[in-house]
């Protein structure tokens, strides 16, 4: 087990490298100008000591220092100024690229990953390397350099203020891997519980009015607040930790500091005569160790408050990698609007077979003639579904080939023979535009008998606003059936030669399913080839040929 | 801005200690913080000033240690404790918030709850609340507690260095953040709101193109859709460049005047050094105050880079004040009397209809019948006190309707709506959320009486599963499922609006009579277009449009 999450661990940071790999450029530079300002602390500090000694043996001029201490002061402001830019250009760059490529990948492919999650990923979750990469990436540069040319500085003046460092410093990151890994565990409690609580709500929140019906509200109400209250507590887990750990370097940097003060402040009484080389400390030199005391720790600080930063970094390069390596099958063409491909509408498959997860789905060899009416049986997933999404070039067959109108199917044709089919899927789905532009997509044609032929003008007269009606994401307010006759209605629209349906009467009830065999028939009988796949045996008989898969 | 006082109110009501307390910690930390930078720094140049002259054996060293040590641990431990309080406090007023969301969401008027979709009530709930927790975290409080701590600096300041050094210090920096953070807050307010509404966008559109992307390839349609979805991205990125540059010129402003503002100080306590006004240590001490006083400032940076976000989401929780409750388990009713009812939509200009009147007891059945866009649908909404009238009186036994408690309203009162939901889980599930208490045979028996019970001992009985919306059964099984959990809650009004839509002429007996044999004593209307339902009910009330007409005897 450990093992394994391990070799996990080390494949999402990988991931990670890789995905920033365009932008390593931009990264070194912002990292450099990040540790150089952080590094002419070194120098302001220098000036403000200075200064401040002079108040102390009035001796010097005042004005330098102060000019010194303002001028590297506004530096640093514009070398961290100029850093955040190039950070928020080169993350921007990575994330809208990949959203990009999920986008155009997503586009064409015909099954995976759900909606829901597609839109997560390429949105909320993509979000997540922008914090790693303007925030994390930066404070691994400050950590790696800054702490280093204090010490150098702190061992110059004085060994004992660079012990106090040695000593403090290397504590910290033990006890952050120690918290870091309870603050895992605790997360992950935290995700659970929101996962939970999204899907106890999502439906129940579709149907409030039902549920305020059926005096059911208070009880509704009852289990989320306990849900609610769980994620409270898990999301108080996790801050604790994260609390927590940040007090402990609060506390490490605040005994350095404190330490490095008194110590100071004995040797330049002359109380204490050792940690520094022969001479006592000047005052210059004592103030400048004060001031470099909470940098040195300050990088460290920087880096875990953006630990977490890293962890989702890495999940989501994670995700994005096996989202990558995943098979996935691809629409042939590019499913744009192309012309009607010519000649007339034969169908070919010859010794077509094609994978589905572990099985070889293979099939007869097929010849269907334009104008013939089949309709496609056999039991639940022998891959009927499988064959229209075939003809459609919505899958590649893997061995074999399909023959459309006299042309391989192949990309190159995909989008013209597309444009003479008619497609009614088992589960429809629309657009959340309106009902017209569902029907149409916007090209003009008759709209009126294409509704008259699939029978749904009444469906359309019980809409609020007729065709203007909007619908949302699985047809608004529209039955199953409903939603059923307007896809039919849109591929009556389309004036396909090829129809391809999806058990088109199934779930419906009896008098809705015969209007849609009517409407079938009625495309039949204007020449259209019709290809059903169906379980009712009354719409195989009413086809001219039976295909048993 | 009032958006973000009122979600700040309600969270101080709810949690009023705890949030004073906290904020009584933050005051302590931050003070500890800048006590400690200028203690130690005081310290080293009064311990340096001495030891130039030669007094290091004189100097009192063991107070100062002793008080660098204490104010180092006691900041430790106070940031610890304040953080674990507030935020304690706000995740626990924010939990509450989400159920007070909920109820008001679930009491909300019908028209409103048509409109919303489950998904965007969901990011209410959960997204927008969860973009609350930096009103107090992350504004409201630091904002106070700086406040606090830079008026107490100022004191100090004052006694030890002078008023000019409190006077540059202090309101140097107060007045010199004020300008950039007021600046960023109000810029920022117009990009975000689009940003998230491109953000959104992108999600929505995103989402539809992979649903139908399957569906939308046959016709051609992929690309435009594609487009789209990456259209919103660009514009939001446009957007989110103009804030982070907001965000870029704010840290720059406040690194700078934190620069300019220190670098005063040290010149300042030099010169008064140098005059004899101020003995060296407390000439330093600006200075130091300076550096430890921009922990005050330099957090806000962050609030207002998150301003924007949240004052949309404070707007878009509004909650709305909770009706009056009444006692429960009071009321009883037995009739239903209607008298001079008229009902007209917003904004609409002829009313749905108007001085309507009947009046229905136990075991009678009417039917309302009429075109469609009579009312029917509206006038069953209005005796369910869904829809307000806008003319007329409904009354149930001898209260009229608006002074019925809710829970006693809903235990006598039973609307199916023409679109009921269904939703995932089990059968017994779906029918338990009528009635929680219902045994098995309850539940078999108000299966039977929908003529389903066959149905559902083939699918594999009560736990058979239903996917989402009620996905697996028939419209006609669904319709019949919602009956029989109707039927569960026993009322003492049954209204169902098309009861039978969908069904065959026969089931649509079986069903009607089986609903009449479960709840003798109800009173049944029905909104009815088929036969089959109007022949059943004992009489029939049609519905012309928007004319006046007697009652029904």
């Amino acid at each position: 087990m450990a093992v394994m999450a391990r070799q996990a661990a080390s494949a999402d940071a990988q991931a990670l490298v890789l995905l920033l790999q365009p932008i390593s450029a931009e990264l070194r530079l912002a990292s450099a100008l990040s540790v150089a300002s952080s590094l002419l602390w070194l120098v302001q500090a220098g000036c403000a000591a200075y200064g401040l000694a002079g108040i102390v043996t009035h001796g010097t001029n005042p004005w330098w220092p102060v000019a010194g201490f303002v001028l590297s002061g506004g530096l640093r402001a514009l070398a961290n100024y100029w850093s955040e830019g190039l950070l928020f250009t080169a993350s921007t760059r990575v994330v809208v690229q990949t959203r990009a490529d999920i986008v155009a990948r997503e586009t064409l492919a015909t099954e995976g990953l759900g909606a829901g999650a597609v839109a997560a990923l390429a949105g909320e979750k993509l979000d997540l390397l922008l914090p790693y990469i303007t925030r994390y990436a930066p404070a691994q540069a400050r950590v790696r350099a800054v702490p280093l040319a204090i010490l150098a500085v702190a061992f110059w003046y004085s060994w004992a203020v660079g012990a106090v460092f040695l000593i403090t410093g290397p504590l910290i990151p033990v006890f952050m891997a120690l918290v870091g890994m309870a603050a895992k565990e605790a997360s992950q409690r935290q995700m659970v519980e929101i996962g939970a609580l999204n899907d106890l709500l999502v439906e129940r929140l579709s149907a409030l009015i039902d549920i305020r019906l059926l005096g059911a509200s208070e009880a509704v109400a009852t289990c989320f607040a306990m849900g609610a209250d769980r994620l409270r507590a898990q999301t108080m887990a996790v801050l604790r930790v994260a609390f927590l750990s940040s007090t402990v370097l609060e506390l490490f940097s605040a005994i350095g500091v404190a330490m490095v003060a008194v110590y100071v402040g004995f040797d330049l009484l002359g109380l204490l005569s050792f940690g520094s080389y022969g001479a006592p400390l000047s005052p210059a030199a004592g103030i400048y160790l004060l001031l470099l005391a909470p940098e040195f720790y300050q990088p460290l600080r920087d880096l875990s408050a953006a630990w977490h930063d890293k962890s989702s970094a890495l999940a989501v390069a994670g995700e994005l990698a096996t989202w990558q390596a995943r098979e996935a099958s691809v629409l042939l063409g590019s499913g744009s609007n192309a012309a009607r491909l010519p000649g007339p509408a034969t169908i070919a498959l010859r010794s077509v077979a094609v994978r589905r997860g572990e099985r070889l789905v293979s099939y007869s060899d097929v010849l269907i003639a334009p104008g013939e009416k089949v309709a496609l049986i056999g039991e639940s997933g022998v891959g009927k579904t499988t064959l229209l999404r075939l003809l459609a070039g919505m899958l590649v067959p893997d061995q074999g080939c399909i023959t459309v109108a006299g042309h391989l199917l192949t990309k190159d044709v995909a989008d013209n023979w597309r444009a003479r089919l008619g497609w009614m899927p088992q589960a429809p789905q629309f657009q959340s535009g309106s009902l017209l532009h569902n029907l149409t997509f916007g090209r003009t044609g008759d709209v009126t008998s294409a509704l008259r032929l699939a029978a749904v003008e009444d469906v359309v007269a019980g809409l609020p606003h007729g065709l203007s009606t909007r619908l949302g994401e699985t047809g608004g307010g529209l039955s199953g059936g409903q939603a059923r006759r307007l896809t039919l209605a849109r591929a009556l629209f389309a004036a396909p030669d090829v129809m391809l349906a999806d058990e088109p009467t199934a779930d419906l009830d009896a008098a809705t399913a015969r209007k849609v065999v009517a409407g079938l028939m009625a495309l039949a009988d204007i020449g259209c080839t019709l290809i059903v796949a169906t379980h009712d045996a009354d719409l195989a008989a009413r086809m001219d040929r039976v295909i048993r898969l | 801005m009032s958006a973000l006082w009122r979600i700040f109110a309600l969270i101080w009501r709810d949690e009023r200690q705890a949030l004073l307390r906290g904020a009584l910690l933050g005051v302590l930390v931050l003070l500890a913080g800048v006590g400690l930078l200028a203690l130690s720094g005081w310290f080293i140049t009064a311990a340096a000033a001495a030891g130039v002259v030669g007094a290091g054996a004189v100097f009192d060293v063991f107070r100062p240690s002793a008080m660098v040590r204490f104010l180092a641990l006691g900041r430790t431990a106070a940031r610890y404790g304040e953080r674990v309080l507030t935020h304690d406090a706000t995740l626990r007023a924010l939990s509450s918030l989400r159920v007070r969301l909920l109820r008001a969401y679930a009491a909300a008027p019908h028209d409103r709850l048509v409109r919303l979709r489950g998904a965007q009530i969901l990011n209410r709930l959960m997204a927008d609340v969860d973009a609350l927790d930096g009103v107090p975290l992350r504004l409201i409080l630091p904002v106070l507690a700086g406040l606090v701590t830079q008026i107490v600096a100022f004191g100090v300041l004052w006694a030890l260095a002078g008023w000019r050094m409190a006077a540059w210090v202090t309101l140097g920096l107060v007045a010199g953040s004020l300008v950039p953070l007021i600046w960023a807050t109000m810029a920022a307010l117009k990009p975000s709101r689009r940003a998230e509404t491109a953000a959104q966008a992108f999600r929505t559109r995103l989402i539809e193109l992979v649903q139908t992307r399957s569906d939308l390839a046959v016709y051609g349609q992929l690309w435009p859709l594609r487009e789209g979805a990456l259209a919103a991205d660009a514009k939001r990125q446009i957007d989110r460049a103009v804030l982070d540059r907001i965000d870029r010129l704010t840290g720059f402003a406040l690194s700078v005047l934190g620069t300019f503002v220190a670098g005063g100080a040290l010149a300042l306590g030099m010169v008064l050094a140098q005059s004899g006004a101020v003995e060296p240590g407390y000439a330093a001490i600006g200075f130091f105050a300076a550096l430890a006083l921009m922990e005050t400032i330099a957090p806000l940076r962050r609030a207002v880079a998150e301003v924007g976000r949240m004052a949309q989401a404070a707007r878009r929780v509004q909650i709305e004040a909770p009706t009056a409750v009444m006692p429960e388990g009071t009321c009883w009713a037995d009739v239903l009397r209607i008298e001079g009812l008229g009902f007209q939509r917003d904004g609409a200009r002829t009313p749905v209809f108007c001085d309507l009147s009947l009046s229905i007891g136990p075991g009678e059945t009417l039917a309302i019948a009429g075109e469609s866009g009579a009312g029917k649908s509206t006038l069953l909404l209005l005796i369910a006190r869904e829809l307000t009238p806008t003319d007329g009186t409904i009354t149930f036994g001898m209260m009229p309707l608006q002074d019925w408690p809710e829970p006693d309203l809903r235990a006598q009162v039973m609307l199916v709506p023409q679109r009921a939901s269904l939703m995932a889980g089990s059968v017994r599930e779906a029918l338990r959320l009528a009635a929680p208490e219902a045994t098995n045979a309850d539940l078999w028996q108000a299966l039977d009486s929908v003529a389903l019970s066959t149905v559902i001992r083939a699918k594999g009985g009560l736990e058979a599963h239903l996917g989402p919306r009620g996905s697996g059964l028939s419209g006609g099984e669904a319709r019949r499922l919602v009956l029989a959990r109707a039927l569960l809650r026993r009322p003492a009004f049954l209204l169902l609006d098309e009861p039978t839509e969908g069904l065959d002429d026969d089931t649509a007996r079986k069903v009607l009579d089986g609903i009449r044999r479960h709840l003798p004593q109800a009173a049944i209307l029905t909104a009815s277009h088929r036969r089959v339902e109007t022949d059943w009910a004992d009489r029939v009330l049609t519905l012309p449009y928007g004319r006046t007409f007697a009652p029904p005897y």
